[in-house]
């Protein structure tokens, strides 16, 4: 029997086993180093490359491509979890793809072996490839039409933009706040020296804890019912959302933020996001509202100090301390 | 022989580190002295503060003070209050719609755009020339002893190139009447208020334009009276390293328009100007934008040459030409390689400056408004890797000896695609609701990781590695290594590049765990460790050609058509890619023509649709190759004159001779 045959057959045949037999086996509820569907998934090529050599079936560059491209195919669409969103999975095999394109054309012979079973099949030398090809071809173009035509009821995607552009100032209770330069009057130092107090155990200890326990207290009073007990975006309201809540665990969140980017998001809420890539659709309302200055900015204390993310500043700019208690007014406002 | 083998490997090596050295030179030793110019500045400009206001004081009841000083928007004295300098101008208008002239086939802001995009384009492609030509020429005078043929060929490639870059120059000077037209036609008020600070800068540049036009026509027509002499020829030489010297300070000078209107420096709030023009021609984003157009600059012109011979290269009836064609196509793709592997640094730097100018800006370019198209950057950035590295594996797959590299090509794709798709995978994931509810959240537990720079870094830096790797591969190819210490070399080549591959995922591991300010300075010592592999790496690879011999001859006119496609999707990628950044870089003013200075009053002060941009992008890319098309074959018409006089051997070029 032809080679390349048993070849392919073997792969369909492994495919199967694997995904129906052995997957069901290792994809257990709690992972463990060994049984996890990434082991899994490793196991299949070294199945598969396993076979091939001890059968010395040697499969044609154009099968081996087409394995490539299904294993990749096959690790998106079944063994990555949780499942990836559509655009996403589009978008990780436009790459697969050109990463299998350019395996095959890597060189001139690679990449005539590669054409060969196409063109031959074009040119009708593969007679029965031919009249399979060109019958399944319709049936395709068929099928994506059905789907395309086919009505959904799904909400429209939408382009997020990941972080609304601040303005240069914010008026916060009568007053203007540079966003540039304001600061967290109550940030007293770098968090790492209170690494062993504790809000709510130390609060009575130190003046910083004690900021960060009234921060920890009105979070969990206002915020934690979207943000998360966790300040991870999983409140217990969070779920009707779309945008979800900020995860503040994220580093891509208040850790790569300044301070007084998130006191001017806190402080005007989903109402107060700019003109710019509309509709933000966000339900977070303008905190001004119902909290006072102080309290905002013990919250976003206490929002670092919980998820041990350092607020972001730049290279030129210098630690500051208790800018309140030397100036007597909130760091910035004037 | 063989001694002198390394000397030519050596000579390609220096050429191109001191063309490197020379070219970044300005921006490194600009900001020394601006640092230096700075404090002086700063010293003098409090010494004389002081003595006007002692004169004003002295006068005090005898009038109103005659000099008033207005507080620098950019610039800070010692103790960090704002720089005062003495009001030398008018300040900024609040523009009307009498200030915007707008014809009715299209709105200004798209005729401007198209105008100054293509001025950009040949501009570049005029820039970028004079450095291949100087770097080829150098090249062959240094082998004339060793391998006259060589040696002659790479003189007549870089007069061919100089001959279409002349054609190009008057295109690029048309082009930039047009702009120049459009500018004073449609946005008469804006161009004012520039025209009003930057009077002596348009001046000088202008007797600069006349500058380079002088030693371009010297160094184009005196070519083959000067070659004669190897004296003259040395003459002739240093005649290109002066043409670009000019040409770097023409582009510097134009660059410091946009740069003003981007992040303005050594005005007042009001736009008035300080009297300083140095303040407002080197404002924060000058010096990288400078280093980062010198390097896009280098691959584009590279892309456009290497397209011109792929071509050629395609369409070639002869051998000889086939031979040639693809000779070309390598030398163009070795220059255009060696100048993407820097440009994403170069690309950071720029972008932390941004950051530390505005938060604001910086968040709207890479979290806000224009973050897709920093993905949609992310993919052409990655096409470009994958072409180069596509013509890097074709062109080593027919390169005798070659065998023993090709197997590792599917494991360094493999590194590409994985580190390609960190790359690009987005932060903000474009999902349904259904989907995002499956998903648990709007970060996946997994890919999400790689939305953030950490992840992006190591990605980036991991990539330019491979292609390193690749391309070192790609030398060692046809060599039969014999010296005595080729064990010892290879085990340093894979340590280097082992030690690095772990230093660049250490790092961008340990990333994670620290806070953002932190985290940015460590992008420094990963791309530390990919220029130690490419320079290190380089260095010990060449070391190790000495007494080699050669496996066969490089058999030129044999690429094969896939690596040649290549060339093409590199050059159409970096077009658009540049227009893309271009526009980017631009549009982040949003509603400002100057930002925080002069608002952007006009009808046309909203921000594109991506698609409205991509197909703006997409004009443009059509309409200059169009036009790069009519020019190669405009000079192409004297090539054909003197095609009989083109000597007949097809040498084998430098790097692949025994």
């Amino acid at each position: 029997m032809n080679k390349t045959f048993i070849s392919f057959v073997v792969f369909v045949v492994t495919m199967l086993v694997f995904h129906n037999v052995v997957f069901p086996i290792m994809n257990i509820k709690e992972f463990s180093w060994v049984m996890n569907p990434y082991v899994y998934y490793l196991l299949i090529p070294i199945t598969l490359i396993f076979i091939n050599i001890t059968l010395r079936l040697k499969p044609p560059v154009s099968l081996i491509a087409l394995m490539v491209w299904v294993l990749g195919f096959y690790f998106y669409k079944y063994v990555l979890y949780p499942p990836i969103p559509w655009t996403l999975f589009i978008t990780y095999m436009v790459m697969w793809s050109i990463g299998t394109f350019l395996y095959v054309s890597q060189d001139a012979n690679t990449f005539r072996e590669f054409r060969s079973p196409i063109v031959k099949t074009i040119i009708g030398e593969y007679k029965i490839a031919r009249i399979v090809l060109f019958a399944l071809l319709p049936v395709l173009v068929g099928w994506m039409t059905y789907q395309s035509i086919y009505p959904t009821f799904q909400e429209p995607v939408e382009l997020r933009t990941v972080h609304p552009a601040p303005p240069a100032t914010t008026k916060v209770h009568g007053k203007t706040w540079v966003l540039e330069t304001s600061r967290n009057p109550y940030r007293v130092d770098e968090q790492d020296n209170y690494k062993n107090s504790f809000p709510f155990l130390d609060a009575d200890k130190n003046e910083y804890m004690k900021n960060v326990t009234e921060g920890g207290s009105l979070f969990f009073q206002n915020c934690h019912y979207c943000h998360g007990d966790q300040l991870n975006g999983i409140g217990m309201f969070s779920h009707v959302f779309n945008p979800t809540p900020a995860n503040f665990i994220d580093p891509g969140t208040i850790a790569m933020l300044r301070e007084s980017f998130i006191f001017w998001r806190v402080a005007k809420g989903g109402p107060g996001l700019p003109n710019e890539s509309t509709p933000w659709s966000s339900a977070m309302p303008p905190w001004e509202e119902h909290l006072s200055t102080e309290e905002m900015w013990k919250i976003i204390l206490f929002e670092y100090w919980y998820t041990g993310w350092h607020p972001r500043t730049f290279d030129t700019e210098e630690s500051y301390v208790g800018q309140w208690e030397k100036e007597g007014k909130p760091g910035g406002a004037h | 022989m063989l001694g002198k083998q390394t000397r030519r490997y050596g000579t390609l090596s220096l050429a191109l580190v001191m063309a490197f050295a020379i070219y970044l030179m300005p921006a490194f030793v600009t900001d020394a002295m601006a640092k230096e110019a700075y404090a002086g500045q700063a010293f003098a400009e409090e010494a004389f503060a002081k003595e006007v206001l002692a004169e004003e004081a002295a006068a005090e009841g005898e009038g109103e003070p005659e000099i008033e000083w207005g507080q620098d928007v950019f610039y800070k004295d010692w103790e960090g209050n704002p720089l005062k300098g003495p009001v030398s101008g008018h300040p900024a208008p609040e523009l009307g719609e009498s200030d915007y002239n707008n014809y009715e086939f299209a709105p200004s802001r798209m005729i401007l755009w198209m105008a100054n995009q293509q001025h950009l384009y040949f501009g570049s492609f005029v820039l970028a020339v004079p450095i291949f030509c100087m770097l080829i020429e150098f090249i062959g005078i240094r082998t004339k002893e060793e391998d006259p043929i060589m040696s002659a060929k790479y003189d007549r490639l870089a007069h061919d190139l100089m001959k279409v870059s002349l054609t190009a120059y008057s295109w690029t000077a048309i082009l930039g009447g047009i702009l120049l037209f459009t500018f004073i036609t449609l946005f008469p008020g804006f161009f004012k208020y520039m025209a009003g600070i930057f009077r002596p800068v348009m001046h000088v540049y202008a007797l600069m334009f006349l500058a380079e036009s002088g030693v371009l026509y010297v160094y184009y027509y005196g070519w083959d009276k000067m070659s004669a002499d190897p004296f003259l020829k040395w003459i002739h030489c240093s005649l290109s390293v002066l043409l670009n010297l000019i040409g770097t300070v023409l582009m510097y000078l134009a660059n410091s328009w946009a740069t003003f209107m981007q992040a303005p420096g050594g005005i007042d709030e009001q736009g008035r100007f300080l009297g300083n023009i140095w303040h407002v021609i080197h404002s924060t984003l000058w010096n990288p934008v400078g280093v980062h157009r010198i390097l896009g600059n280098i691959v584009f012109g590279g892309g456009i040459v290497g397209a011109y011979a792929a071509y050629h290269y395609l369409t070639a009836k002869t051998e000889e030409e086939r031979a040639h064609y693809d000779w070309v196509c390598y030398v163009a793709m070795f220059i255009c390689i060696f100048g993407l592997i820097p440009l994403p640094f170069a690309g950071y730097w720029l972008m932390k400056e941004v950051y530390a100018f505005r938060q604001q800006m910086g968040i709207t370019l890479m979290g806000g408004i224009m973050a897709w198209l920093f993905i949609i950057q992310a993919v052409m950035i990655g096409l470009l890797f994958f072409g180069a590295n596509s013509y890097l594996h074709n062109g080593m797959s027919r390169v005798k000896g070659a065998h023993r590299y090709m197997k590792y090509a599917k494991y360094m794709i493999l590194l590409l695609i994985v580190c390609f798709t960190m790359w690009m995978t987005p932060h903000t994931i474009v999902m349904t609701p259904a989907e995002l509810k499956a998903m648990g959240g709007a970060q996946h537990p997994i890919v999400g990781h790689f939305g953030v720079m950490s992840a992006k870094n190591t990605a980036v830096n991991l990539m330019i590695t491979t292609t390193v790797l690749c391309f070192l591969l790609y030398q060692k190819a046809n060599k039969k290594i014999t010296v005595p210490w080729q064990t010892i070399g290879n085990c340093w080549l894979t340590a280097i590049f082992i030690g690095a591959a772990i230093n660049i995922i250490f790092l961008g591991v340990y990333g994670y765990f620290l806070p953002a300010n932190v985290r940015v300075g460590l992008s420094v010592p990963q791309v530390t460790t990919t220029l130690t592999t490419l320079f290190v790496g380089t260095a010990i690879n060449i070391s190790m050609f000495k007494d080699s011999e050669s496996y066969g001859e490089i058999q030129w006119g044999t690429q094969s058509k896939v690596g040649t496609y290549a060339i093409f999707l590199l050059a159409i990628s970096f077009t658009w890619l540049m227009g893309l950044m271009g526009y980017i870089r631009s549009a982040v003013r949003l509603f400002w023509h100057v930002t925080e200075v002069v608002r952007d009053n006009s009808v046309d002060a909203y921000t594109l649709t991506i698609g409205e941009a991509g197909k703006m992008l997409t004009f443009n890319t059509l309409f200059v190759w169009t036009q790069f098309v009519v020019v190669f074959w405009v000079a192409s018409l004297t090539v054909k004159k003197g095609a009989a006089q083109e000597p007949e051997a097809v040498p084998v070029p430098a790097q692949q001779q025994q």
